[in-house]
């Protein structure tokens, strides 16, 4: 982990020496450490996020490896992973399941929550709204620390050797509650829970700070019907975030008293290992409802802000407005309140009440309304635009590209009647990888090109960004889209091999095609680290705004210094997506510019707002009081 | 094999290296006044959106149609067909779906790509069409749910009370199946903290409906008649997963499960059918219990109504099989406990019950 | 920190909604606090619906728990309002006070678990009672949490930082202990009501 951080350091120091001529007197631990600065702490949000995917990445292509050949002798590898190979030079079974749990239980919660909302959250809510910096700037910083030693308590649990949890990334009890079923619920476990109380806590930190922020410290005009839509998706993923995890929390701190003090909420009638153990009375059937009420809206907490940084980059390389834009808020407002009930649908065949099922079956496909919604403005936003390939775009548009695929195989599996036989096979596998994963990794992607001008001044490379895109977007759908025929086949999940089957053991070619898609991908994700990294430092030096955009981080400096704007910060007039509007000279209007100032391309109602402006900010305020 | 793939990989790994830096010095030498907008790389991007979208959506029909018969599951329960039926119309709604809005989405890139001088369309909203697509959507989904609903209410109600009941049982890492036994047709109790070595399914033998349990590591059920499977755990989850019967449902410690269904084929005749003289049904575990979960396998056999009356009453019962727990019968029933079970009546045990009277 | 001097910058009334960040935070927290407490509560229910369950009585001590919470907000509300009436010395009195009777609260607490196990309700054991325990040790932790941010207050207001200017402290102080009262008194009549 150590490497991870001296990026953020290093990074913004050498920055500083590019003439950020905004005084602020820290010493060198109070301005890139524990900084409290929202940008700082965006990056340090982004490094560590990155370093987990690569991680994260990495043990997924060790599985692929297993999977994908094999006879293959993984000898060379002992190295690397010691015990955990088989004399024969394969990953030990169990091995196997720890590496599938670790992959889940990174990708979700510490490269697509933390890493994506944090990073983006922190960096853009203050930016676009105009504010100076984030409510409590203090607490922002314990959320970033709190996130780092729950990554550091995670991390060293991949060391231990009992090694990682392994009962898969939802812990499911008494798999999870007893380390007899498996060597990963000793004390891989107890870091497990351990880091992700701690992670819980940080996300709780982030999320009030972040609704606080957007609350109460718009800048002058910045009503909530002007608010970019990234600002609408990080706030809704805040709220989600502080209804869902405390949940999480009850049901891992029933777990760790199940686990470590001998009480029987989840455990009951078990006979393990020779003995039968005392508990009676529990419910693993519980533990699974609690956990998927936070589990079911962390799909959206992750999804939420991709698919807001997504609305931005459409609207801008495409150069018209977003399409919809009361739609696409009405879309992410309608569910987030939908996330929280429809956990029950992961459960469909553990023997829940079935009256229940069908409630869930209906909640379920409610939800798939506004995602389709979502999906029709992204491609009307495209109709008639004058859109640009920016590295950003083409991530965005490999987004939408993914939630349609994996969108749309939800409809099966929301009918509970099909998901008898789809449920925990590789259906599911494809399903949730291309909608959830692969979409938010996509529109963390396009985050990162988008704004990395801003953050460090200075532009990628736009030819490496092209390459990283093609191979990356064809490289996922060769590894997810394969899946499908898999699944549909019946291929259960988390299965180590499947030779023992007579019915599963076909499908070697298309499992070795996806492993290769995988190994492929996962390189290919180097580039954009040298890419990244290199153009830190050597990148061309970015004009205040590249991309020609409406909002108002781009009215900052090239690089922002502590307080964001030098003197005073901007008023908002209009909303973010004036592009290409008729009349005006520049196809775009940044949100700062007041009506009166076009009077070539005001529509009739915006010439009324003329006559409020020149009454002087007090009238926008009468304005603002209604929302 | 495992040579050729690393050292393949860091092929690419240097060849790529090679890329940027080759790229970088391409740019250092042009120098820093090529920064007007590229126009030639955004038409390039474009044209791989269409050569994608074209490449991609024809692969994928392709492939499905070409390798049909390899991922399509032969069906051999009655409403595996109904729920198959409804998979492919499903299937069919949301391809349709998928294809036109890949297609208009990839156009679109396409069509609209960058052009210097040209203005974009100031679109921002349009109420009719946004309704549109909203209530489509929703009319297409409700059609779908209530459909399933009603194939749902189906499988979940109660079974017959004719139904044959099997117990399936799944511990660390392998399954077991109880039959109620041919005399009572009724399984008996059982307590987890009765489990040892032998009497692997806890079997409480105070109950006399458990005399004439047997057990069995096959799987044997008859066609066409409904069978009402039981399933419970002994340590971790499991989930019982027959696949050609689309038959899922967890096994929970603690918790009684079951499920319904009716096989229409037999092994035999689904040999007939694939023409596949080695083919046999399977079950497996569908929910991670640890290290051998992918190993959980059990035999299915599909009789004909006949062979399956022949094959149960081959069967010995627990008890015949572990005469010692003849003393955790109480006294006053062993003697029934030895008929049910089928344990010849010898003169021994009748006078140890006496001396224990 | 500059932090401070930045936020002045921007003329705080103008803002759309005027509420202090920091009280406004409180707000939050105290959202995701009752969200942990419904859970569990919902659990509860759901567990209970199950069968196999141990019925027995409450404490009866809890009935003076609820009491001494009661009073102490009593004695919370009345601090704050002298801060804001500048009566700095009867703040701190009653700052002083509520404390005690949030200590006072927790011992009462932990005396019902002794009655408990007195009565072979353990926390090991059947989950009805692991359930009691559990709730009311987490209410407890938040309780201790908030007397702890009491002392906070009774520091400020020695060094005269409690006063009608400066109400914020104390105020969502304030919030926090009615917070924790209400939740108390929910969580006894869920007890009471679901045994």
């Amino acid at each position: 982990m150590a490497t991870i951080d001296v990026h953020p350091q290093t990074a913004t120091h050498h920055h500083d020496e590019h003439g950020d001529d905004h005084a602020h007197h820290g010493n060198f631990w109070t301005t890139y450490i524990f900084s409290e600065d929202h940008k700082v702490i965006a990056k340090q949000f982004l490094f560590t996020g990155m370093a987990w995917a690569l991680i994260g990445g990495m043990l997924s292509v060790l599985f692929r490896l297993q999977l994908g050949f094999p006879e293959a002798n993984l000898g060379w590898l002992k190295p690397i992973l010691g015990g955990w190979l088989t004399p024969e030079g394969k990953i030990d079974p169990e091995f196997y399941l720890a590496l599938v749990t670790m992959h889940g239980t990174i990708m979700v919660f510490f490269v697509l929550t933390a890493g994506l909302s944090g990073t983006f959250s922190n960096f853009l809510i203050p930016l676009q709204i105009g504010a100076r910096d984030m409510a409590s700037g203090f607490m922002n910083m314990l959320s970033y620390w709190f996130f780092f030693l729950s990554s550091a308590i995670m991390f060293i649990s991949l060391f231990i050797s009992t090694g990682p949890a392994a009962g898969g990334w939802v812990i499911y009890p008494p798999l999870s509650a007893l380390p007899q079923a498996i060597s990963g619920s000793g004390l891989g476990m107890t870091l497990w829970l351990v880091s992700m109380a701690l992670f819980i806590v940080s996300s709780l930190l982030g999320s009030i700070n972040y609704i606080t922020t957007v609350i109460n410290m718009r800048t002058l005009g910045m009503s909530f019907t002007k608010l970019p839509l990234t600002i609408w998706a990080f706030f809704l993923t805040a709220i989600i975030g502080i209804l869902s995890f405390p949940v999480l929390f009850a049901a891992a701190l029933l777990l760790i008293f199940d686990r470590s003090f001998g009480t029987s909420f989840y455990l009951s009638d078990i006979y393990i290992g020779g003995e039968a153990l005392p508990n009676q009375g529990g419910s693993p059937i519980l533990f699974q409802h609690l956990f998927w009420f936070l589990g079911h809206p962390e799909v959206y907490i992750v999804l939420l802000p991709a698919l807001g940084i997504t609305s931005e980059i459409i609207a801008t390389n495409s150069r018209k407005p977003i399409f919809g834009y009361k739609a696409m808020v009405g879309s992410m407002l309608f569910i987030a309140i939908l996330s929280f009930v429809v956990w029950a649908h992961h459960m469909f065949v553990t023997g829940m009440n079935p009256f229940l099922g069908s409630i869930f079956t209906l909640l379920t496909l409610i939800i798939a309304v506004p995602s389709a919604v979502k999906i029709f403005n992204y491609v009307t936003t495209l109709w008639k635009g004058n859109i640009r390939f920016t590295p950003a775009m083409l991530f965005s548009i490999g987004l939408v590209s993914f939630f349609l695929t994996g969108g749309i195989t939800g409809i099966f599996l929301g009918n509970s009647a099909v998901d008898i036989q789809l449920h925990d096979t590789y259906f599911v596998v494809a399903h949730f990888h291309l909608v959830m994963g692969s979409a938010s990794f996509f529109g963390m992607m396009a985050g990162v090109y988008h704004w990395f001008p801003k953050m460090f001044g200075r532009m990628m490379d736009e030819k490496l960004g092209y390459l990283h895109f093609w191979l990356t977007f064809i490289g996922v759908y060769l590894v997810f889209f394969p899946m499908h025929y898999i699944g549909i086949a019946g291929f259960p999940r988390r299965y180590y091999t499947w030779t023992a089957f007579e019915t599963f053991s076909g499908f070697a070619d298309l499992n070795m095609l996806v492993s290769v898609a995988a190994i492929i991908t996962m390189v290919a994700q180097f580039i954009f680290l040298f890419n990244f990294i290199y153009n830190i430092f050597r990148g061309k030096l970015a004009p205040a705004n590249p991309w020609n955009a409406t909002t108002l981080e781009w009215t900052t400096p090239r690089l922002p210094g502590h307080g964001n704007w030098v003197g005073e910060i901007p008023t908002v007039y209009r909303w973010p997506y004036d592009y290409s509007k008729p009349g005006s000279k520049e196809d775009f209007i940044p949100q700062h510019i007041p009506y009166s100032e076009t009077p070539e391309s005001n529509l009739p109602h915006e010439n009324d707002e003329i006559k409020l402006e020149m009454g002087g900010a007090g009238a926008i305020v009468v304005e603002e009081r209604k929302h | 094999m495992t040579w050729i793939i690393s050292l393949g990989a860091i092929l690419v790994l240097v060849i790529l290296y090679m890329i940027f830096k080759i790229g970088n010095l391409v740019g250092l030498v042009k120098g820093k006044k090529e920064e007007e907008f590229s126009i030639s790389w955004n038409n390039a991007n474009a044209i791989m959106f269409m050569i994608f979208m074209v490449v991609g959506l024809g692969g994928f029909f392709w492939y499905s149609y070409a390798h049909f018969d390899e991922y399509t599951l032969p069906v051999a329960s009655i409403h595996g067909e109904v729920t198959d039926s409804l998979f492919w119309i499903t299937m069919w709604v949301t391809v349709v779906a998928f294809a036109i809005i890949f297609v208009v989405m990839f156009w679109f890139t396409f069509a609209y790509k960058y052009e210097k001088g040209r203005k974009a369309a100031y679109f921002a909203d349009n109420h009719k069409l946004e309704i549109l697509w909203t209530v489509v959507p929703a009319i297409v989904l409700a059609l779908l749910v209530f459909r399933g609903l009603r194939v749902w209410h189906e499988i979940t109600g109660p079974a017959s009370k004719e139904a044959v009941v099997v117990e399936m049982v799944g511990q660390q890492w392998l399954w077991m199946a109880r039959y109620p036994g041919v005399k009572d047709k009724t399984l008996g109790h059982h307590n987890y903290k009765l489990i040892d070595a032998s009497n692997e399914f806890g079997l409480d033998l105070t109950d006399k409906n458990s005399y004439d349990d047997f057990k069995s590591l096959e799987l044997h059920i008859p066609v066409g008649q409904e069978i009402l499977m039981k399933i419970r755990a002994k340590d971790v989850l499991h989930s019982v997963f027959l696949p050609h019967f689309r038959v899922k449902m967890d096994a929970v410690p603690g918790v009684q499960t079951h499920f319904k269904f009716t096989a229409t084929k037999t092994t035999a005749q689904m040999r007939e059918e694939l023409n596949n003289p080695a083919f046999n049904y399977e079950m497996a575990c569908t929910e991670v219990c640890g290290k051998g979960h992918f190993s959980m396998k059990f035999p299915v056999v599909v009789d004909t109504q006949e062979d399956y009356q022949e094959w149960l009453e081959s069967q010995e019962s627990w008890l015949k099989q572990n005469p010692d727990y003849l003393k955790y019968v109480p006294a006053e029933l062993k003697e029934a406990a030895m008929i049910k079970a089928g344990i010849p009546l010898d003169n021994t045990v009748t006078v140890q019950t006496a001396a224990i009277k | 920190m500059s932090e401070a001097v930045d936020f002045k910058i921007v003329e705080e009334p103008k803002r759309p909604m005027a509420m202090n960040p920091k009280k406004f935070g409180m707000w939050l927290f105290m959202a995701s606090v009752l969200m942990l407490f419904i859970s569990l509560t919902s659990a509860y229910i759901v567990r209970q619906a199950e069968g196999n369950w141990l019925f027995f009585d409450l404490p009866t001590i809890f009935v003076v728990s609820t009491a001494i919470i009661v009073v102490s907000s009593v004695t919370m509300q009345l601090a704050f309002w002298s801060a804001r009436k500048d009566d700095v010395e009867r703040v701190k009195v009653m700052v002083l006070l509520t404390a005690i009777l949030g200590l006072a609260f927790v011992i009462s607490q932990y005396l019902g678990w002794k009655d408990l196990v007195a009565r072979s309700v353990y926390l090991v054991g059947n989950p009805s009672g692991s359930f009691l325990y559990i709730i009311t040790g987490l209410h407890a932790i938040h309780l201790v949490s908030a007397v702890v941010f009491l002392l906070f207050v009774l520091y400020s207001s020695f060094r005269n930082k409690v006063n009608s200017k400066n109400t914020v402290q104390i105020e969502i102080c304030t919030t926090y202990w009615h917070f924790l009262g209400v939740l108390w008194v929910y969580l006894y009549v869920f007890l009471t009501l679901l045994r």
